[in-house]
């Protein structure tokens, strides 16, 4: 029952914001709802059991039963921290949006929680039919999000946005209906469970392009590197990030992105071990060109919020390393580093929309002795940059280095160039920093000053449970890696042979 | 001189039939008593209301029984009956949608009720016909009753173009299909379907004139469901006839076509090897199809324009099914995906076509989707419901039509199609464009003109939120209705 509930809670949250008599109580009581639900999903921490692989919390329903399609959910270590992450940042997207959304609220927020359920249902489903489902219903609050409430440019995003997604996951979905068709064949009986799916033995040719295994991995890894994005179809996430307003670059970002990612571990990696593995060095060598192209074309962006939007490529370039090495260092990595990505990522997001309310410029050039004039909100985006550029005893240090190490022992040439990626990281985004805070007050700065740029006490409430999880992820990773560890090492273990038992105790 | 006796329980089969038509027939029986003076609108649809109710009250005891009537003309299967439900449907939806708009509500509208319930005496006349002759004869009626609708319309600038094209174009189709069908009355020697479904996998592999008049059969209907090359009218077709009636002839002809190309099916033409050049033929007809009705409804600036090349694309989804039920002997997957579909698509063509009547404001506006914008401020909940409609053409999850391109596109991955199911995917993705476009212009731009006065008229308003909301339940209930449709086949 808790996890249909994590799920499908926040529609009746959309139907109470969307009933709500009075406007001006629209957005407490959505911080209310989305603080009782972020309460609620934390349960899973008494609920769930780190010691073993198994999935648990099961709950199956039947749905469409002459397909073999079920209503089927259940959480184990991978999707555990994911959820979590979702339903954290709920709640700071609502009071971080408190003020730079101030038309449609309603709206607003009826999108926010749908977005929370398919994001949620995303993680949670264990039948890949609703797994698509939830997938697919993602899209269509963010194309809201980006369509109603983003930048001048807003429209040509969101179709790009739109269109690119499901232009991958359709394909997916012949694979999946070729995949429930195997199952028949080989199990006996129609089954869209992913547990199922991760019987089927599936033909694989190596060298030949045109076999079964190879185009159904290639049918679902497409869908995924497009949400992640990987290298060549990651040229819609700029477009959305910069029109997207700041609640929905957060979202997108931090949550959006993982489903992709999410993907690849969930799907990809265990359904498809031989082609997973032939194309292993194809899909670490688009991750490092990512990382690396990511990272230079970061470096000359005049626009804070597009080089935000291209770090990310550069930093979930690091993910796909990671998860295609497959070791454990990798896979850990690779998953804290999702987390990680969601966390700083989402913060600079945050951060550069609320010195946008304020200035309404994003060029980095135009700004210039932001430190003089806040100093707490320099220290804050001080403290998400290193975390950014993985400085040692902050999150990210410890996601990219189990990611190099996990390469390293994969790919040494690869993983070399990759470094290169740690390296410019620091550049552009201090360099970035350099420009907009230090030297003499200028521009934007200097027009604003008296206004007042510091943070206010909202935006410090916003601010402070990010900037504590930066040390405690970076500081104690076990605190957080214990919960998945069970998980991970079935998964390496098993890698070639990945089967998910169902821990009926729970 | 053959004894011919009607018995009982035919009359029962055929009543729902006859209900419409008697029910037809009052309107213009008082119209012409009190001196060819319209009466009473309201009374008039009532007088519709009722011969739809009691047709229905008819047809839902015989469903689930397999039986044929008149000597074996009509036959009362799964087919007929789960297609009979939407052709009253639609036909219900329609009489609504002509009171309400401008285009057909102001004089004559009794003669419109009148052909529009004939008009669905033809399309069950089709579908429950046992016959080649008889289903000619319900083909013609129909095709009949819709060339007096268009013209019927008052928008006068483009309406009797359509009607004449329909008529030229539908009279050169009804030709080729009436040749097919002398082929195969020259060859077996009878029109009763039974016996040329029987005599079929023989005769196909023997007989060149068999196949010849089989082919012309299958594409004299094809012209009906617009399937590529017989599909160019389409679009100046529902473009020039008023909208109501657009939404009716978009969905309910093609549900009958459809459902009579699926009882073909039956006599296993698409197993036999002399066939199957055909069968690869009318895959690429397929396939051509999808890609004419998208890249066609892409860069169309009239809506009803676009949603009629978007028919086009559907028709195309619709024969991937019916190619994979075929090729699978009349499998129940696909034949069971194919109804599902109809269904799914009357659902949300006829709803969206509702709502672009709601929003004409005289008779001869052709609503751009530029007109839109701005309309999610304006009308919210017209709004949402054309955007849940329009989510659902493109197949987008949870709606209706994700489920309806699932079990299409699962039939045939299932019969080895898969080709076939990547191009339907290729398809839906260009639609996705043209199906987002009017909700950019409904919520990301800003309102053209006040709609302050626009006339919302409650009963079709009402009926177009159902329509989306069935849209949306039954999408989740989609188990249901396909195991319905399978149990009845």
């Amino acid at each position: 029952m808790l996890l249909s509930l994590i799920i499908f809670l926040p529609l009746w949250y959309a139907l109470i914001v969307a009933l709500l008599p009075d406007k001006n109580w629209i957005r407490p009581v959505s911080l209310v709802l989305s603080l009782l639900h972020f309460g609620l999903s934390a349960v899973l921490f008494y609920r769930f059991d780190p010691s073993t692989a198994s999935l648990q919390l099961v709950e199956r329903a039947s749905w469409m039963p002459s397909f073999g399609v079920n209503y089927f959910v259940g959480i184990d270590g991978i999707s555990f921290w994911l959820v979590l992450l979702s339903t954290f940042l709920t709640p700071l997207v609502v009071l971080g949006s408190w003020t730079a959304i101030d038309e449609k609220v309603r709206s607003f927020h009826v999108c926010l929680f749908l977005l929370l359920t398919s994001m949620v249902g995303t993680f949670l489903a264990m039948d890949a039919i609703l797994f698509y489902v939830f997938f697919e219903a993602s899209l269509i609050p963010m194309y809201f999000l980006v369509g109603v409430w983003g930048g001048p440019r807003r429209l040509y995003a969101t179709m790009k946005f739109f269109i690119y997604t499901m232009a991958g996951s359709l394909f997916m979905l012949v694979a999946i209906i070729a995949l429930i068709f195997m199952a028949q064949e080989q199990l006996g009986q129609m089954s869209a469970s992913v547990l199922d799916f991760y019987k089927l033995n599936i033909p694989f040719v190596a060298g030949e392009f045109l076999n079964t295994q190879t185009l159904l991995f290639f049918a679902f890894a497409v869908a995924f590197a497009i949400k992640v994005p990987m290298f060549p179809v990651h040229t819609w996430l700029p477009d959305a990030h910069v029109e997207a307003p700041t609640p929905g670059s957060v979202i997108l970002a931090a949550v959006m992105l993982k489903m992709g990612t999410y993907g690849f571990m969930r799907f990809v990696l265990p359904i498809f071990p031989e082609a997973s593995e032939y194309f292993a060095t194809f899909f670490m060598i688009l991750g490092t060109i990512g990382i690396v192209y990511g990272a230079l074309v970061a470096m000359v962006q005049p626009d804070i919020k597009k080089l935000v939007a291209y770090s990310s490529v550069s930093h979930m370039g690091y993910i796909m390393l990671g998860l295609f090495a497959f070791n454990i260092y990798g896979a850990t990595g690779g998953l804290y580093q999702m987390l990680n990505h969601g966390i700083s990522t989402g913060a600079l997001f945050l951060l550069v929309g609320m010195v946008y309310e304020r200035t309404h410029s994003r060029q980095i050039a135009e700004y210039g002795g932001l430190a003089k004039v806040a100093p707490i909100f320099a220290i804050v985006f001080l403290i998400v940059t290193f975390s950014s550029i993985a400085v040692p005893l902050t999150n990210g240090f410890i996601g990219e280095f189990l990611i190099l190490l996990g390469g390293f022992q994969a790919n040494r040439i690869i993983t070399a160039v990759a470094v290169l990626g740690v390296i410019l990281g620091s550049v552009y985004m201090l360099w970035a920093v350099k420009r907009m805070f230090f030297g003499e007050v200028a521009g934007v700065v200097k027009d604003h000053a008296e206004e007042g740029l510091e943070m206010g006490t909202r935006e410090m409430i916003v601010m402070a449970p990010l900037v504590l999880l930066i040390f405690w992820m970076g500081i104690f990773p076990s605190d957080f890696l214990n919960w998945s560890k069970a998980s991970l090492d079935h998964f390496i273990e098993n890698r070639t042979h990945y089967e998910l038992n169902l821990d009926e105790s729970l | 001189m053959m004894d011919i006796q009607i018995g009982f329980i035919d009359f029962l089969l055929v009543a729902p039939a006859l209900a419409l038509f008697l029910f037809s027939c009052i309107p213009l029986l008082i119209k012409v008593l009190r001196g060819n003076r319209e009466s009473n609108m309201f009374a008039t649809l009532v007088y519709g209301y009722m011969g739809l109710v009691t047709a229905f009250g008819f047809l839902v005891p015989t469903m689930g029984t397999e039986r044929t009537a008149l000597q074996g003309a009509l036959i009362f299967d799964g087919i007929s009956s789960f297609t009979s439900l939407i052709v009253l449907m639609v036909t219900g939806v329609a009489l609504t949608y002509a009171r309400d708009s401008r285009s057909t509500n102001a004089r004559q509208f009794t003669e419109m009720v009148f052909l529009l319930l004939n008009c669905s005496v033809g399309m069950l006349t089709m579908i429950w016909a046992n016959d080649l002759i008889v289903m000619f004869v319900g083909l013609e009626l129909f095709s009949l009753c819709l060339y007096m609708l268009i013209a019927l319309s008052l928008e006068e600038k483009v309406s009797k173009e359509a009607a004449f094209k329909y008529f030229i174009l539908g009279s050169f189709a009804s030709a080729i299909l009436l040749y097919g069908i002398s082929f195969i009355y020259g060859t077996v020697g009878t029109t009763a379907m039974p016996d040329v479904m029987q005599a079929a996998p023989n005769l196909l592999g023997t007989n060149r004139l068999f196949l010849i008049g089989f082919i012309l059969l299958i594409l004299g209907v094809g012209f009906k469901i617009s399937l590529f090359p017989f599909h160019a009218w389409a679009p100046d077709v529902y473009q020039g006839s008023p909208t109501p009636l657009t939404g009716y002839m978009a969905t309910g002809v093609k549900a009958v076509s459809i459902g009579f190309l699926l009882r073909l099916l039956s006599s296993q033409a698409f197993t036999v090897e002399r066939f199957w050049p055909f069968v690869d033929a009318l895959q690429w007809l397929t396939v051509l199809t999808i890609l004419v009705g998208n890249v066609g409804a892409f860069r169309q600036k009239s809506l009803k324009r676009m949603l009629a090349y978007s028919s086009i694309a559907h028709s195309g989804y619709v024969v991937i099914g019916l190619i994979a039920a075929g090729i699978g002997g009349a499998s129940m997957l696909g034949a069971s995906g194919v109804l599902f579909y109809v269904l799914a698509y009357s659902l949300m063509t006829i709803g969206a076509f509702g709502v672009v009547h709601l929003l004409e404001v005289q008779a001869d506006t052709d609503l751009t989707v530029a007109d839109l914008r701005g309309l999610g401020s304006q009308k919210p909940v017209l709004a949402i419901t054309l955007t849940i409609l329009l989510l659902s053409l493109a197949g987008i999850p949870p709606t209706l039509g994700f489920f309806g391109k699932f079990f299409i596109f699962s039939a045939a991955v299932k019969q080895g199609l898969t080709w076939l199911a990547v191009w339907g995917v290729v398809g839906s993705i260009i639609s996705v464009y043209y199906y987002l476009r009017p909700v950019v212009a409904m919520y990301m731009e800003e309102p053209l003109f006040s709609r302050a006065t626009l006339d919302l008229r409650p009963m079709s308003y009402f009926l177009v939120a159902v329509l989306a909301f069935a849209v949306l339940a039954f999408g989740l209930a989609s188990e249901a209705i396909v195991g319905y449709a399978a149990a009845l086949l």
